[in-house]
């Protein structure tokens, strides 16, 4: 299991149109992606493959949230999502 | 007995205007029957719903297609969501879940699984994500009509041009409606930013959103809605209706005559190249604006990001953000225009804003904010060719003040061995009766002009815009505005410097053309303004708009400026 915590680099947040490009973009890979608040007293989570809890995540623009990826790609699967969400 | 004309106020979503008969969406939303399934059918009901997501997906399949056919690649994102959604596991395996644990009906299900998602959008602290819930009832609206045997309902013998009218008018139904003598939209609730609005503005449907008087109104009733002037007109009275008649006629001619503008060039029938740049006020927007051509942004507004969520950024985020909008923008020159404060609103204490601090006067008051923003867009300017416009200048000494900060700046930058483009140039507004008047003597401190009308306007006819009883009397044919404008372009035109209008008066096809008249060959508009502006620019001769310019600079009353001029550009 591989864990990371970036910061949100697209303007508007993880809205309709980022949230869709993170879920088409988790599919390609076989681990479980997590991305859960690091930044809030109520960490909920979110399945990266889930646009409806990606999208209630309601992660703006420049808050902090961490990435979990569990599997065989967990590697790559970490790499490429943070890659994304940093803008 | 004629029911009287009334007027209800909301937010534009989409420009333009329509006349039509309401057309209440009815709300098929949880008017479903719940049932309990009898354990052996409890495989059927599953199959039963798959169906219906499998019907659903195909349908929305085929809309994004069609959508991308007729729009570009800009709006068929909006449907990429729904699919998502329909293959949530959050969403549809809940749904079975709750089938066959609860042996219920796929109806009683979706509402369940749904009513419990629809609270936590509610919940959410973000206005624009909230509006994404609207996404969420859409696609529940359509799997419960593709449970039914019954298909969607058929507008398709619809006697009469409609409006669209409803709480909420979900996109997709704009969409599969658009053919069917659906000419406009209005809603009591919802934003600009809702994807219904996108949807709007990428058909050219004239579309106003929260208004929520809207609620008495009927279907069948008489509708007028001015995507304008962000207004419902109800039982429009004959006059009225003409008025708008005139104003639909002239636009038809006018799209007759300019055909589809996308990637035609921006050039009068004499061939004289307008330079044709966009208005924006978020960075999302800028990706739209060079998918449907725009060669530049013409005005980028900044206080938007700048006091998003009441507090400002830090210089890292504004580079960044400024960054992000020159690498969208794909080598289209960008217009910075740096922050104006007070525009169209009133202070807590009740003073007039709009005489008082506002744009490079708060600026000069707050050096720590204007060089930290100026610090931003310097670091930003390695990305792409971009422009600083400051707003609200009167004097030659603010500028001078402008340009001593600006010096310091670059100072600092080097300092710090910073990468920027020293070269970037500098402009200010013309706005203030002040800067018409004295635009000559600040031609040399600076390397472009942007003209303001609307600040313009309101300042010269003394007529606040945001007061409903002298609204009315603000107008850009007024004679006052064309001689201010003439004597701006006679005094300018001698510095060769550069101007580009990007106020509102643009944005209207014959207030315009009377720019064009007028001599000012670069216009800015606002996104959804952008094709008819195009379509006008394509339909008329420059030669002859000339001409007229000469003409109406001796009329008298506004009335006659506006008839001569639409009897000119509409001209069949």
């Amino acid at each position: 299991m591989k864990e990371r915590e970036i910061v949100i680099g697209h303007r508007l947040g993880l809205h309709a149109r980022a949230a869709a490009r993170l879920v088409q973009l988790s599919t390609n890979f076989q681990s479980n992606i997590v991305l859960f608040r690091a930044d809030s007293n109520n960490p909920v989570e979110a399945d990266a493959r889930s646009i409806l809890s990606v999208l209630l995540l309601s992660a703006a623009f420049g808050s902090k949230v961490s990435v979990r990826a569990d599997g065989v790609d967990e590697d790559q699967a970490l790499e490429s999502i943070c890659e994304y969400l940093t803008g | 007995m004629k029911e009287s004309e009334r007027f209800i106020h909301g937010v534009v979503a989409s420009v333009g205007a329509a006349i039509g008969r309401a057309l209440r969406s009815f709300d098929p939303l949880f008017v479903s029957f719940n049932s309990k399934v009898r354990p052996d059918q409890v495989r059927k009901e599953v199959e039963r719903f798959r169906g219906s997501v499998e019907k659903s997906r195909e349908q929305l399949k085929r809309m994004q297609s069609q959508l991308k056919r007729k729009t570009g690649p800009e709006s068929s994102f909006l449907i990429d969501a729904h699919l998502l959604v329909l293959q949530d596991r959050l969403f549809a395996d809940r749904i079975i879940d709750k089938i066959e644990n609860e042996q219920i009906n796929s109806e009683w299900a979706i509402q369940q699984v749904s009513e419990d998602l629809f609270q936590a959008y509610d919940r959410l602290n973000d206005d624009y994500l909230r509006e994404r819930r609207g996404d969420l009832e859409d696609i529940v609206r359509r799997l419960l009509h593709n449970l039914q045997s019954n298909p969607l309902p058929s507008f398709k013998k619809l006697p009469y041009d409609a409006i669209l009218i409803g709480k909420v008018v979900p996109p997709s139904m704009l969409f599969e409606l658009r053919s069917q003598r659906v000419v406009g939209l209005a809603t009591e609730t919802g934003s600009p930013l809702s994807h219904t609005a996108i949807m709007a503005r990428s058909l050219e449907i004239p579309a106003v959103v929260g208004a929520p008087e809207l609620a008495d109104v009927s279907s069948g009733d008489m509708l007028i809605v001015d995507g304008d002037r962000a207004l419902v007109i109800v039982f429009p009275s004959d006059e009225t209706l003409n008025e708008y008649k005139n104003r639909k006629h002239d636009e038809k001619i006018s799209k007759k005559k300019g055909g589809a503008v996308t990637s035609a060039p921006s050039v009068t029938e004499d061939r004289v190249r307008i330079s044709l740049g966009a208005n924006i006020n978020f960075s999302e927007e800028v990706r739209a604006a060079i998918t449907i051509g725009c060669e530049s942004i013409g005005l980028y507004r900044t206080e938007f990001d700048f006091f998003r969520e009441g507090k400002q950024p830090d210089e890292e985020s504004l580079v960044a953000d400024y960054s992000i909008v020159l690498k969208s923008a794909k080598g289209a020159p960008v217009t910075f225009r740096t922050i104006d404060v007070g525009i169209d609103q009133k202070s807590w204490d009740g003073v007039n804003m709009n005489l008082g601090v506002r744009g490079l006067r708060f600026c000069l008051e707050n050096t720590d904010v204007f060089k930290k923003q100026l610090r931003s867009l310097y670091r930003a300017s390695v990305f792409g060719p971009m422009r600083i416009l400051l707003p609200f200048v009167s004097t030659v000494d603010d500028l001078d003040a402008a340009h001593q900060i600006l010096a310091e700046v670059r100072q600092e930058l080097d300092l710090k061995h910073l990468a920027y483009d020293p070269g970037v140039p500098i402009g200010v507004m013309i706005e203030t009766p002040a800067a018409a008047q004295t635009c000559d003597l600040m031609a040399s401190r600076v390397d472009f002009f942007c003209l303001g009308t609307n600040d313009l306007i309101q300042y010269y006819l003394v007529v606040d815009r945001s007061d409903r009883s002298v609204v009315h009397l603000y107008n850009p044919f007024h004679p006052a505005i064309l001689r201010c404008l003439h004597q701006v372009y006679t005094l300018l035109h001698p510095t060769g410097k550069p101007v580009t209008v990007c106020g509102e008066m643009a944005a209207d096809p014959p207030s315009a053309a009377v720019l064009l008249g007028l001599g000012f060959t670069s216009l800015s508009v606002n996104l959804a303004a952008y094709p008819r502006i195009k379509r006008m620019i394509r339909s008329v001769s420059y030669a002859q708009l000339r001409d007229l310019a000469g003409q109406i600079l001796k009329m008298q009353k506004p009335r006659e400026v506006e008839e001569k001029v639409r009897a000119t550009v509409y001209r069949p």
